[in-house]
């Protein structure tokens, strides 16, 4: 037997005893003969019935107001010629990506809530500020995964197109737009999703019932409606709903990635449209950047004294630091082994196997962490105090939803590496602890500092699994900053935020040069 | 000596099977030619323990070493790249091929400095291979070779890369390094002119074979086989 695959055989034994047995508490749970049928039949309840219907459209809408904007910012981007701050505003976009989703619901807050630059009132709370602060998230992603669409397009078809005298919408639709819709469902796909799936927003700007999502219903119903019938049932309707997404985006088969080419298309917009695309792009710039400068702003004349003098607070930084570091050790190291041995298969010729391997690892795109952690919840209810288990629960399941990003920034590199070296080790016997310190460390610990960094960042901010199963002593500080909020205490929550924004960003820093090296091994 | 005796191969049960027999005297170095996909590197594969055979024996002065584990085999091989890990300095690259674990004897080390020297790599000891030329790398490479001391050569389109004239060079440091420690070369090219300098006598192979044998100026100039001109031929 390979030797790379016993650790390999165990961290999918692990993936699926965290996947495969909640849910089969879910569903063991639901088929349990103390409930009725008829207590499965949810298309009977106009509450559940409400809140599907909620869930699929905010997720719709948020996808449109998302992804169309983010077509002609992309394009704007694309086609402008090299600007001074390209290079910044690029950076920007990238920044909600790692900013964790309370501190980006503060920052949309205080841009429009009431007191802030454009204060939309009572207004915020329901759809208008989900959809708000979803598109501050993903239309940044979506202009990441469009952008390199445009710089697919080869050189010499822009200049056969000028040669031609294409007008822009020509060009529109016979160059870009064939490149784009390669790409576009995609995108739309994945955003949907997100948005599908997403908890920290809808649960902080929901407002009420009337805004309820499938993720933020489950959540109610374990913690203060005590239904845990009606939390299977929902949480297997979100499950329904995921793989149904990720079975239309498999047949697509064309999965985005996020690359990004600083290099824009050296085209010459004609005149009437140059002052176009420098307004989208600033306008882009604008509702991406305000909401954090605001934020900023507001917490730098925050009471910090009160915030840093309590000591929950200080409890919640040690409660973060300890669950993401957490997360980052054991999603990486899971990681490693699970690739190395999909390395070893794929040279020799088992891809496909490979593949597996790695989409096994990428499970939670198809199984949310809250379903994951509702199925714990009911699994464990009945025979621990669930509440005991807060660290080693939540740690795992941020470790899981950190593994696609290790998956993605390791198995390239890796894969490469031992495709090129593994006949010279094996002729030098080159191997082990030596093969690790000579070759695999140095070629690789860039990729894995930044995904350490990446799931560190990821976990330290998440409020999710930890809602489900926090208490005053393991409150993380998302959870602290959604206390605060629930308390109307907004001025502490946004020093809160903004420490909070602070310490993932340092962890990602730290983790990523610390592990990474900035040499140039 | 290095013996080949009835080696067979096959990828699959369905891909055909391959056949080698071969003699290689100790200090010579024997060139493989033939088209692409015809089995030269995989016979050295196979003599470095990168593929199982089938069944036959590989024999180095009478003993059987197909058995062995890659790491074991009496020998050394050189690839057309990637010989060096781009982030470990010269020095080490060599070193490494000493012991793994870098812990070397002061004889050793100095073993390594001197195969440096000699190849005309002094000087360069703390360089890493990003900043040598293609030539150099191989070179450093060869160092490795030195170091080692195996008695089998593989040389994998080593020296494909380079241009004619450090091509020469380097097939000169390669016979020099054979005849001085008895090894056995076998070198796999495209080029007849490789042959030619380097070697003798050439194997032609096709098909999984050795189709033929024989001195290296009458293979490439008057060989009767017709796979033999269609391949000088079609170069």
């Amino acid at each position: 037997m390979n030797p790379r695959a016993i650790p390999a055989l165990l961290v999918l034994a692990l993936l699926a005893i965290i996947v495969v047995a909640p849910l089969a508490g879910l569903a063991g749970l639901g088929l349990s003969p103390e409930y009725a049928a008829s207590d499965l039949a949810f298309w009977q309840d106009a509450y559940i019935r409400r809140v599907l219907a909620f869930s699929l459209q905010q997720a719709l809408l948020s996808t449109l107001c998302s992804v169309l904007p983010a077509i002609l910012v992309a394009r704007a981007l694309a086609l402008q010629p090299a600007f001074a701050l390209r290079g910044l505003l690029l950076r920007l976009f990238a920044l909600p990506l790692v900013v964790p989703s309370v501190v980006a619901v503060m920052a949309v807050v205080s841009v429009f809530g009431s007191g802030g630059w454009l204060p939309l009132g009572r207004s915020l709370y329901g759809l208008n500020g989900i959809l708000l602060a979803h598109v501050f998230f993903n239309l940044p992603l979506a202009v990441r995964l469009l952008l390199p669409h445009w710089q697919a397009i080869p050189r010499h078809h822009w200049q056969l197109a000028a040669q031609l005298g294409m007008s822009g919408w020509q060009r529109f639709r016979l160059l870009e737009w064939p490149a784009l819709r390669e790409g576009l469902p995609g995108v739309l796909l994945l955003v949907f999703m997100l948005c599908l799936v997403s908890f920290a927003v809808v649960l902080t700007l929901g407002g009420g019932p009337r805004s309820t999502t499938l993720e933020v219903a489950i959540y109610q119903s374990l913690r203060f409606d005590f239904e845990p019938l009606r939390a299977v049932v929902l949480a297997l309707l979100q499950l329904a709903l995921c793989v149904s997404v990720a079975l239309l985006t498999l047949r697509l088969q064309r999965l985005p990635e996020v690359e990004i080419s600083i290099e824009p298309v050296a085209v010459v917009e004609r005149r009437g449209l140059s002052l176009v695309n420098p307004l989208l792009i600033a306008l882009a710039a604008v509702y991406v950047g305000m909401p954090l400068l605001s934020m900023l702003l507001d917490a730098l004349s925050g009471p910090w004294l009160a915030v840093l003098r309590q000591a929950s607070f200080w409890q919640a930084v040690a409660n973060t630091l300890f669950i993401g570091l957490g997360a980052a050790l054991l999603s990486v190291t899971a990681g490693w082994f699970l690739l190395r041995y999909g390395a070893s298969l794929a040279y020799d010729g088992r891809t496909q196997a490979a593949r597996w391997i790695e989409l096994a690892g990428s499970v939670v795109y198809v199984v949310p962490p809250l379903v994951i952690g509702t199925g714990m919840f009911v699994l464990l209810s009945s025979r621990v105090d669930v509440f005991d288990w807060v660290y080693p629960i939540v740690i795992a399941v941020n470790a899981l939803m950190g593994l696609p990003f290790v998956i993605r920034s390791l198995a390239p590199p890796m894969r490469q590496n031992h495709a090129r070296y593994q006949r010279l080790c094996r002729s030098l016997a080159l191997g082990g602890w030596n093969r690790f310190r000579h070759l695999e460390w140095p070629l690789l610990r860039r990729p894995l500092g930044l995904a350490a960094g990446l799931v560190a960042a990821l976990a330290m901010g998440d409020l999710g699994v930890i809602a489900l199963f926090g208490t005053p002593d393991s409150a993380t500080l998302s959870l602290l900053i959604y206390q605060q909020l629930g308390a109307y205490r907004v001025a502490e929550a946004t020093v809160t935020a903004l420490l909070l924004l602070a310490l993932c960003l340092a962890a990602f820093w730290l983790l990523e040069r610390g592990i990474g090296g900035s040499g140039d091994a | 000596m290095l013996e080949i005796r009835r080696l067979e191969f096959a990828y699959s049960n369905a891909a055909p099977r391959m056949h080698f027999e071969l003699d290689v005297e100790g200090g010579e170095v024997l060139s493989l030619i033939g088209p692409s996909g015809s089995g030269k590197s995989t016979l050295l594969a196979l003599l470095a323990g990168f593929l199982e055979p089938s069944s036959g024996q590989i024999l180095l002065d009478g003993e059987a070493i197909e058995g062995m584990p890659v790491e074991r085999r009496p020998v050394s091989i050189v690839f057309q790249q990637h010989n060096l890990f781009p982030h470990l300095d010269i020095h080490t690259n060599v070193a490494i091929g000493i012991d793994p674990s870098l812990r070397l004897l002061p004889e050793q080390a100095r073993a390594v400095d001197e195969a440096l020297e000699r190849l005309g790599l002094g000087g360069l000891e703390r360089r890493r291979p990003g900043e040598l030329s293609g030539g150099q790398q191989q070179r450093v490479a060869l160092a490795r070779v030195l170091v080692r001391r195996r008695r089998i050569l593989l040389l994998d389109e080593a020296f494909a890369a380079l241009g004619p004239a450090q091509r020469e060079e380097m097939i000169g440091l390669v016979r020099q390094l054979v005849a001085e420690q008895r090894m056995v070369a076998l070198l796999v090219s495209h080029q007849p002119r490789d042959a030619t300098l380097a070697s003798a006598r050439t194997a032609f192979v096709c098909d999984g074979r050795i189709a033929a044998l024989q001195e290296t100026r009458a293979l490439l100039d008057e060989s009767p086989l017709a796979e033999v001109r269609d391949y000088l031929g079609s170069l």
